[in-house]
């Protein structure tokens, strides 16, 4: 069997779409090809909400968490690993980026939500579920706790209820 | 087992084939018989064979040359048909694995020039229940006054109205003549339900009149309504006139009638269902239909096919002429074969790990039956592929049928999201369609994307699919297939 690299949707080898989600899971490079099409774009209202990133953000940096609710990045410290969710008085293990400013309690986000991976070298990026109270999901997809499931330009990465679109500066290039 | 002195036979075509088609044999043939992925004995001596008949075959003449000193041509062989598939073969592994393969049969020029053209024997089946008063049967009238003057002097027409009863408003006979028609025509008044039996029945009885082995038999049937009680003996009508080699073609209008069970009663014939909200899409419709029935080769063309033991046929999909899902069997009225173009199933297979000492394996294997005028044609076939070890590199399938798959998988979409709703999961609906929507605009689809972003947004408030947006969806997607989607 093999799995849809958006959904987690098994099938049998030899399938070449993700029968669940429609993704191209045959023949694509370990990264996906086609992502998702944010829906605004497809409604027909064009935000180009890129344009709302700081120039220099985008030039400089590999990675980028968008809140097109708020219509703001997310502060991302500059490592090639680190933890989302939201610090609470005496926690012990605090998570890198607190999302607490966004309401995060409210949205269901957990105290260690999810971790990301960067490797520069081959130009991945993954999210890891840290077994979160409400879960996450890429496009709308849930995916399992405790495994690496990769993001590419124009996902939506949604930790409880608070959504963000993953940017991927040099791919819209 | 195949000739192998005949360069023909190596390349497994046909003495017709086109410069094109020689040339795509031989990829198919040297990808098969290539001593890196054949290691059966006499592998090598078969690569050569394909090599040298190709170097003839490929050269006009040297090929000329080759044929005048052949024997008298084996005239079963003009008839072609031609397999691709989504994988160069199987994988040596111990789990289930799918391959999808795509089937064409084509009738080359040859034969068509020996066979003169088939005059036609149409019932256009009206539906005149109340539903379809005022702006609805004006049109019609107007659009089959001009089908009538595309028919031929020995093409055969009948028209019926039906509602709760049938009325053949014209009896079966050829062209008529402009007054004729006008009087026909002036009894086409809207009244009553729809019992759409009554029409099919009437329409197949006048077509029943002549012997339907010198035509192209249609039944064409223009409906805005449910049919009530009386689908069981649609169905069996439908089979009783696929046997006598007669087709019926489904013309939905508006919103409320039966798309399932149009879909199924013309998948029976291998005829064609369509949907349009657009009236003024109705002469469109029926001039395409008598003009793509002019384009017959054969009266009637049959598919059987027998999955080999431990492959399990998923589904079946008819690409050309005319795209439709095919009813889950393994015999399939497929219509009729047009000339010079090909027609295309898509079938998708499960096949059980292959036992070790099988290097090439069957998938399936069936035969064309071709109706034709003087005789019937028979065209075997067998659909197998090599296995090979899956630690191989595997080559991506060829663009033709990897579009094939990528756009089954939108109407797989469309469907499922069906489901959803009928399963009261509407969010999970949702989602499917603004996946099907993203999908649909990275391919360029821009109108269909948007409609299914609006069914999704529609599903969101009103936890069902909008009343066009279901047939909009289903018939936009099963149209992509084809590659002129006018």
């Amino acid at each position: 069997m093999i799995k849809c690299k958006v959904c987690n949707n098994e099938e049998y080898q030899g399938v070449l779409f993700c029968a669940e989600c429609g993704s191209q899971i045959a023949f694509v490079s370990e990264k996906r090809v086609n992502t998702l099409v944010y829906p605004t774009q497809i409604r027909g209202v064009n935000v180009d909400f890129t344009q709302t990133i700081p120039k220099k953000l985008m030039e400089e940096s590999t990675f980028i968490l968008y809140s097109t609710e708020r219509e703001q990045v997310i502060d991302l410290p500059d490592q090639e690993e680190f933890t989302i969710g939201r610090i609470v008085e005496g926690q012990v293990i605090t998570p890198d980026v607190d999302l607490n400013i966004y309401e995060a309690y409210d949205m269901g986000v957990s105290r260690l939500h999810a971790t990301i991976r960067i490797n520069r070298e081959k130009n991945l990026f993954f999210v890891i579920d840290l077994g979160s109270a409400n879960g996450s999901s890429v496009n709308g997809y849930e995916i399992p706790a405790n495994s690496e499931v990769p993001l590419n330009h124009g996902d939506v990465l949604t930790l409880g209820k608070f959504n963000m679109k993953v940017i991927l500066p040099q791919d819209m290039k | 087992m195949v000739d192998k002195t005949d360069f023909y036979s190596r390349l497994n075509i046909g003495t017709g084939a086109s410069e094109e088609a020689i040339k795509k044999a031989y990829r198919l043939a040297v990808r098969k018989a290539h001593p890196d992925v054949n290691k059966n004995v006499g592998a090598t001596q078969l690569f050569l064979d394909i090599q040298e008949a190709y170097k003839i075959l490929s050269d006009p003449g040297r090929k000329g040359a080759y044929d005048d000193g052949r024997e008298p041509r084996d005239i079963s062989s003009e008839i072609l048909t031609a397999t691709e598939f989504s994988q160069a073969g199987l994988l040596r592994m111990e789990e289930p694995q799918v391959i999808y393969s795509l089937l064409d049969i084509v009738s080359v020029k040859d034969e068509e020039q020996q066979s003169a053209d088939l005059p036609l024997n149409i019932a256009l089946v009206l539906d005149n229940s109340t539903s379809m008063k005022g702006k609805r049967l004006d049109f019609l009238r107007a659009a089959t006054k001009e089908i009538i003057n595309d028919l031929g002097e020995e093409d055969l027409i009948s028209i019926i109205s039906f509602n709760d009863r049938a009325k053949v408003l014209l009896p079966s006979q050829t062209k008529p003549s402009p007054v004729q028609l006008e009087s026909a025509l002036s009894d086409l008044f809207a009244e009553g339900g729809t019992e759409m039996f009554q029409g099919l029945e009437a329409g197949y009885e006048e077509i029943r009149k002549t012997p339907p082995l010198n035509y192209v038999n249609h039944i064409i049937m223009i409906t805005d309504g449910h049919t009530y009680g009386d689908e069981e003996n649609c169905i069996a009508l439908a089979n009783t006139a696929a046997d006598q080699d007669i087709g019926i073609s489904g013309l939905g209008i508006g919103i409320e009638w039966n798309d399932e069970f149009l879909d199924q009663l013309c998948a029976l014939t291998g005829g064609q269902s369509l949907f349009i909200q657009d009236l003024e899409k109705v002469h469109h419709f029926l001039e395409h239909s008598i003009v793509s029935l002019k384009e017959a080769f054969s009266r009637r063309l049959t598919l059987q096919i027998i999955p080999a033991p431990g492959v399990k046929m998923l589904s079946a999909f008819r690409i050309l002429p005319e795209s439709l899902p095919l009813p889950h069997q393994e015999d399939f009225s497929l219509g009729i074969l047009k000339k010079h173009q090909p027609h295309r199933v898509l079938f998708e297979f499960l096949v059980d790990p292959i036992p070790k000492k099988i290097s090439q394996a069957v998938i399936a294997s069936g035969e064309y039956l071709v109706k034709k005028k003087i005789r019937d044609r028979v065209i075997p076939f067998t659909l197998d592929r090599p296995v090979i070890p899956q630690s191989k590199d595997i080559e991506p399938p060829d663009k033709e049928i990897f579009k094939a798959i990528s756009h089954l998988t939108f109407y797989r979409l469309q469907e499922k999201a069906q489901q959803d709703i009928a399963s009261g999961h509407p969010g999970t609906a949702y989602q499917r369609l603004l996946n099907l929507s993203s999908h649909l605009m990275a391919k360029g689809e821009d109108s269909l994307a948007k409609i299914a972003m609006n069914e999704a947004d529609y599903i969101k408030t009103h936890n069902n699919f909008s009343p066009t947006g279901k047939k909009e969806l289903k018939y936009g997607t099963i149209r992509l297939m084809l590659p002129d989607k006018t």
